[in-house]
Parts: C-alpha cells; sequence; structure tokens
C-alpha cells in the first residue's frame, strides 16, 4: 500500500511516497531557510507563500522519484497540526484536492506523531527495532516534549501498530531549539543556530585541551513537574556571562559583521571565534543536552521504558546522539534516532504515521481543517 | 506584597521583584485590571522576564495555567480563547521587518481582545486600542525593576 504524504506545517515543503509504512520511495523536501535566514527565524506570511509556490512541484518530484503516477497511490497523509496555520493550509488543501479527485482516502496525521514515526522509518531501515512501552523525546525549534508511547493493539508489525501517547512533560519557555537561536543571536552566529552551535561547540570541545576556556553552567531548577524542562534560565546565563565579558564584543561585532555581509557557515566563523566563545558554546551546548537527557532517562526508568526514541530538528544534533547513547548504553535501555535527514521536517514520517490509521479505516472528511495548536497528548 | 502600586493615581509604576514568582505574581495582579480591548506592550531585553509576567497576567486572566504559557518566539503569537480572547505576541525574531500585515497579526485586533506583545519596541502598532506598557531590566541575578504605565484616566 503506497501513501502519498504531504508536509507543510513550518519552514519545509516536503512530499513522499512511503510503501506500507516502512518503505521510503521518495522524500522530497524543499527548505525555505535562506528566505528566513535574514529574518533569524520563519516568518510566517513568507513561508505561506513559499510553500504556495512549491507545493506543487515538490508533490510532482516525490511522484516521480518513486516512478509513479497519482493513481498508483493508494491513499493521501497530509499534516493537520501543530504549526503555522497558514503554512499547514497550503499542503492540507492541496492533500484535500489530491484525494478528493483521485477518489482516494484521505488521512489527517498530527506532525509529531511524525516525529514518532521517523524513528520507526530508520529503524526499519537498519533492521534494529525499538520496543514499546517507549519513551519520545521531540526537541525542535518549536517543540520539546516528552511522551510515552504505547501501541494501543498489537505491537506488530510496528509499522502498523496504532499507537497511544501520554505527555510526560515540555518545556516551560523556549524549545531547545529556540535556546539554540537565541544564544546564536546573542553571539552573531547566524541562523538556524542549532547546527551552528554544534559545529562549533564540536571544533570546541576537540581543541579544547590546547585552548578551549572551562567554562560550566549549572543544572536547571524546577519545582513542579519533575520531567519539565526549562532554556530560559540558560539563555539569560549566557547573557550575563557576555555583560560579564565585555572582551568578547569585539569577535562579536566582527562576526555581525561578517553575517551581515552574506558570508553564512561554521567554517566561516570557526577563526572569528575566540576560545572563550567556543569555550562557552561547549558548556552551553552541554548544559542543554545534559538537560535533555538526564530527564529523559529519569522518565524511562519512571516508566519502565523498553526503549528510548528521539527525534526533531535538534535529534540532528551530534552532543545530543552522543551523550544519549552513552548514557542508554549505561542504564541499558537502548536509544533510537531518525536518521539526520528524518530528524528535522519530511513527508515520509507524515506518510508513515498515516499507514496504520488508513490501515484500521479511518478517513479523514474535506472538511478537515489545519489546527495550529494540536496536542498528541 | 505589591498590591500598593495599583491603588496609586500615578501614570507609571515602579516595582522591583526578587524572584520569577514575584515577577508573575505582579503580571496576576496586572490582571485583575485589564479589559479587553487592551495592548500590554512588553520590553526589555533578553531573559529580563517578559515571558514569566506574561505567565502571570494570562493566568491571572484565566485562560490558561502558568506552565501552558510558554515563548511564542517560533510561532510568533499563541492564541488562547476562553471568556476573553488573549494573544501572547514575540516579535523577537522579526528585527529588522516592518511589514506587520506579514506576520499575520490582524486577527488579533479584529474583536476586542488581550494583545500581550513581547519587544513591543520593535513596531509602531497602528491601533487606538488602550496600552499598558511594561517595561523590565535586570538588576542583578533574579531581582529586576518593572515599570507598569498604566492608560490615563
Amino acid at each position: 500500500m503506497r501513501i502519498l504524504g504531504i508536509e507543510s506545517s513550518c519552514d519545509e515543503t516536503a512530499a513522499s511516497v512511503v510503501a506500507d509504512g516502512r518503505e521510503i520511495l521518495s522524500n522530497v523536501v524543499a527548505s525555505q531557510v535562506s528566505v528566513h535566514q535574514k529574518y533569524g527565524g520563519v516568518v510566517p506570511e513568507l513561508a505561506s507563500r513559499e510553500h504556495l509556490r512549491s507545493i506543487v512541484p515538490v508533490v510532482r518530484e516525490a511522484l516521480d522519484c518513486a516512478g509513479l503516477n497519482f493513481n498508483d497511490i493508494d491513499g493521501v497523509g497530509v499534516t493537520c497540526g501543530p504549526g503555522l496555520v497558514g503554512s499547514l493550509l497550503v499542503g492540507l488543501t492541496y492533500g484535500k484536492v489530491v484525494a478528493d479527485a483521485l477518489g482516494k482516502p484521505l488521512i489527517g496525521v498530527n506532525h509529531l506523531e511524525g516525529h514518532v514515526r521517523a524513528v520507526f522509518l530508520e529503524a526499519f531501515r537498519v533492521d534494529r527495532r525499538p520496543s514499546l512501552p517507549a519513551v519520545c523525546l521531540i526537541v525542535s525549534g518549536g517543540h520539546t516534549v516528552l511522551y510515552e508511547v504505547a501501541a494501543t493493539g498489537p505491537p506488530e508489525p510496528l509499522s502498523a501498530a496504532l499507537l497511544r501517547y501520554g505527555k510526560i512533560g515540555q518545556t516551560r519557555d523556549d524549545a531547545a531549539g529556540e535556546a539554540y537561536d537565541k544564544v546564536a543571536k546573542l553571539l552573531a552566529l547566524g541562523y538556524p543556530g542549532g547546527p551552528i552551535i554544534d559545529r562549533l561547540a564540536t571544533h570546541g570541545a576537540q581543541s579544547r585541551r590546547a585552548h578551549a576556556e572551562h567554562i560550566d553552567f549549572s543544572p536547571t531548577k524546577l519545582r513542579g513537574n519533575p520531567y519539565d524542562f526549562s532554556f530560559s534560565g540558560l539563555k539569560t546565563a549566557v547573557l550575563y556571562y557576555l555583560r560579564a565579558h565585555p572582551e568578547l564584543q569585539p569577535e562579536i561585532e566582527e562576526r555581525r559583521r561578517v553575517l551581515g555581509s552574506g558570508e553564512r557557515g561554521g567554517d566561516k566563523l570557526v577563526p572569528l571565534c575566540s576560545p572563550q566563545t567556543l569555550g562557552l558554546l561547549v558548556a552551553f551546548q552541554k548544559r542543554v543536552v545534559a538537560e535533555l537527557a538526564r530527564r529523559t532517562l529519569q522518565a524511562a526508568e519512571e516508566i519502565a521504558a523498553q526503549s528510548i526514541l528521539v527525534s526533531g530538528g535538534v535529534a540532528a544534533n551530534n552532543e545530543l546522539r552522543h551523550s544519549f547513547e552513552r548514557e542508554a548504553e549505561q542504564s541499558g535501555v537502548p536509544v533510537f534516532f531518525p536518521s539526520r535527514q528524518l530528524s528535522t521536517d519530511n513527508a515520509a514520517m507524515i506518510a508513515a504515521a498515516a499507514y496504520p490509521r488508513l490501515l484500521s479505516g479511518q478517513r479523514a472528511g474535506l472538511d478537515l481543517n489545519a489546527e495550529p495548536v494540536l496536542p498528541l497528548a | 506584597m505589591h498590591g500598593s502600586w495599583l491603588n496609586g493615581t500615578m501614570p507609571s509604576t515602579e516595582v522591583v521583584s526578587s524572584s520569577p514568582e514575584a515577577t508573575m505574581e505582579i503580571g496576576r495582579q496586572l490582571a485583575q485590571r485589564l479589559r479587553p480591548p487592551v495592548l500590554v506592550l512588553l520590553s526589555g531585553e533578553l531573559g529580563s522576564g517578559k515571558t514569566t509576567i506574561t505567565k502571570g497576567i494570562i493566568s491571572g486572566l484565566g485562560v490558561a495555567r502558568e506552565e501552558e504559557v510558554t515563548s511564542p518566539t517560533f510561532t510568533l503569537v499563541h492564541e488562547f480563547r476562553k471568556h476573553v480572547r488573549v494573544f501572547h505576541v514575540d516579535l523577537y525574531r522579526v528585527e529588522g521587518f516592518h511589514d506587520l500585515e506579514s506576520l499575520a497579526l490582524e486577527d488579533a485586533f479584529v474583536e476586542p481582545a488581550v494583545v500581550i506583545i513581547e519587544w513591543a519596541e520593535r513596531f509602531v502598532l497602528r491601533t487606538d486600542w488602550p496600552q499598558v506598557a511594561i517595561h523590565l531590566e535586570h538588576v542583578e541575578a533574579d531581582t529586576r525593576r518593572i515599570t507598569i504605565t498604566l492608560p490615563k484616566n
């Protein structure tokens, strides 16, 4: 059974064809990063316009790459939330039209469930399956949330298993990816902050013994739910560090000038970052990752999870992957990630999430609406 | 503990908060004075407590719990729709972006609402709604100076 997946919840226009919820026949993503870069983040109306421009060619390319026609599709899975409403509407409307014109079933998919399924897609590819129940950390620019994931019926085959979710914790202020973006902005490192800081921090950690400065940020303390996250205080701690160290201002100005002239990319920035700045980035990244890992592993222990799933854009982060793998090995609970390509927004995960719903007879009507706030649990 | 400033007749009041909890409490008290339509303009540096005071205002209005109020930096706008419509807007990322229509903010102003805007100083908003201005400043570690200017009358 072949499902066409469509995803447009934020700043990527994506389409994909996935067979039987497990085999990716095509996976096309048109990124808008260059459009939003100068604003340091996604501008909703610009995003909608870009989606409109891209949706038809992206879907066509997904079919071409799979060697299929519209008539070869058995159903359409489309993201209906959460996300930017204007962005969601583009993919959703196109998906409805395709399904209606072809007389094929339409399935509305929660974007967050897509991120969970992205982990499974990689697991099928490498033939290493996560067992349920699992804890799943979804961590990106817009989300930092921890779920319990369990099967509602037979857990095998996993591609066809319907899942239920229970929210364990979430961020109380900034998403982790947002904290990366804000710190990148404070230090004039460009946008998006995650991949840039990851690269600079990796460089800093490698050269650390030689010259990077040692800085430490203390763990975040929160009252109430021990599985909630907070990254606002860490962002403020970075700001205070910069205030206490005015000697960093000249290099920040220099980077701002270089970025303003159109230069992008971590490699260009490495020579413009002092050992002190690299040390600061090492400490920042270490703290973000430690906060994510500590709570996720504690939650896994609490619910006796069989596996740990980590997905979303920040799951592409090197330090995060290494840290989770290290700690999971110690705790004995295996950890699973999507491929780096499937960590960020894509439509293969949407098609994969639509598959069990289609099998179970779920259908969305043409009244399916975009939901900017759509909780998974 | 901070009740006195609310009874004052001064158009502008300064209070000092010594913790995020106290900042939220100031927000909760301010909420009692807010009647839609009203615009709440928040200014102050990164980490000065704009989202924290917003948590207080929104919980004080009774439309969401404090922990449900998170930073809208990524999506720019969070909407709460209960007995009163509340919009929580964050313009942090849109520095240098002058086309307000492109932010899809016009929806917020079509009917009376409480519209709370972080980094409000980055935009000139054309509206005749009454405006409450809140400026937050770092003093030290957890201490913030908060200046609240209420509309005249």
